[in-house]
């Protein structure tokens, strides 16, 4: 299935391309008498290339000057859309960090706190309201997915439209968002305290090609050592503290 | 399986890392079995999406467990602690069925086509660095559909 990464089915609202999705995969349990990969012969039917989408709702030049100011103002520029979208699908993906839509200005709060060096070992205190099922750093990486939830949800309201590409969506956020300025600028916090763990995080929040200096994930090999690695990368992310 | 040519060359490379490690891990065998036919066959899904119900315990980073999602789970319910910023999201958040197709498997079964849906679906989560660590999960996984009477697992990789 030579669909992008997310999209094992291929498309959303396809009905006939999910199902025939389906019937090829069951289909080789009938006719199969030992393990075998075969392709699926037919593209998603995705209605946008690479570079064609462009957002619909008026947003301003971001103001890196006033980081906070300027994200609070998407925000409030999306909400409408967001809820647009969440009244017509019935249902919204928000909700990764344990924050509900309703407090998207706290998680905004802990994206700007982090972006502007309070540090990632401890919930900001102006970010303290949520019931948050993550500790930090790794807090950080859904309440990141939460926002960019917030916004995608919100640029995708109109019916009837293809969703942008993933590579689009990137661009679009982190060339022409204040949301994707206040990541780069997280990125370089990350950099600056240089943890092993932290760069992997990096490379959680900010995808390769939109990181301005190399890697997203620096130098480091992705495989953090083994199982003994692995463990203590998963538990320094969770925030446990020896 | 996106093709390698369509990702950033960092990302491929690290793809063709992994396939290269996954080749090495130890397997004592390569088991084959003939499921009952299809119009016969209880199915049930198995998503590396990291979805689980709202109220259930989150997945973090090399997660090593599995969360069960009920065949008539609410999609409002279902929330995605998937670590990696690479998978695309926007077909997700417009239809659970581009990851978890569970509409299609109901109307397969309606039709006649598949048996019957499993009770129960089930999920964990990709992006592991180490997925061999998930191989108690599985076995016990692959325990609890044979004892609930499941045929077949369609996975869907995320």
């Amino acid at each position: 299935m030579p669909f992008p990464l997310g999209r094992p089915l291929g498309v959303a609202d396809d009905p006939e391309f999910q199902t025939d999705v389906l019937r090829s995969a069951l289909r080789l349990l009938e006719t199969a008498s030992e393990p075998t990969i075969a392709d699926f012969p037919r593209e998603a039917p995705d209605g946008n290339g690479e570079g064609v989408w462009a957002c619909s709702i008026a947003m301003p030049e971001p103001d890196v000057s006033d980081l906070e100011s300027a994200l609070r103002r998407e925000v409030d520029l999306l909400t409408p859309w967001y809820e647009e979208t969440r009244r017509r699908r019935g249902r919204t993906t928000i909700g990764m960090s344990g924050a509900t839509p309703e407090q998207i200005d706290a998680v905004v709060s802990l994206v700007v706190a982090c972006a502007q060096g309070e540090g990632f070992s401890d919930i900001p205190a102006a970010a303290s309201e949520p019931n948050w099922i993550h500790r930090m750093p790794m807090l950080l990486r859904y309440a990141v997915e939460d926002l960019r939830a917030f916004y995608q949800e919100a640029v995708t309201s109109r019916p009837g439209t293809s969703p942008p590409s993933q590579h689009d969506m990137h661009t679009w956020i982190f060339e022409q968002t204040a949301l994707g300025q206040a990541l780069l600028q997280i990125g370089h916090r990350i950099a600056e305290v240089g943890d092993q763990p932290l760069l992997m995080m990096r490379g959680f929040i900010i995808p390769e090609g939109f990181w301005i200096d190399g890697p997203t994930w620096g130098q480091q090999t992705r495989n953090p050592g083994g199982a003994q690695g692995l463990s203590h990368a998963t538990a320094y992310l969770a925030g446990e503290r020896p | 399986m996106v093709r390698l040519s369509d990702l950033h060359p960092e990302e491929a490379h690290h793809m063709r890392n992994m396939g290269e490690r996954f080749a090495q891990m130890p397997l004592d065998d390569t088991p084959f079995v003939t499921p009952p036919p299809l119009a016969e066959a209880r199915i049930a899904l198995i998503t590396s999406a990291g979805l689980h119900r709202r109220d259930d315990r989150p997945f973090r980073f090399g997660d090593q467990g599995y969360r069960v999602i009920p065949n008539d789970v609410n999609p409002a319910d279902l929330v995605q602690t998937q670590v990696s910023v690479n998978f695309d999201r926007t077909h997700y958040q417009r239809d659970v069925n581009v990851v978890l197709p569970l509409d299609r498997m109901r109307e397969l079964a309606r039709a006649g086509e598949i048996g019957a849906v499993s009770e129960w679906h089930y999920s964990v989560l990709g992006s592991n660095p180490n997925p061999y660590l998930l191989k108690d999960a599985a076995a016990d996984l692959a325990q609890r559909m044979r004892d609930s009477g499941v045929d077949c697992a369609m996975l869907t990789p995320v």
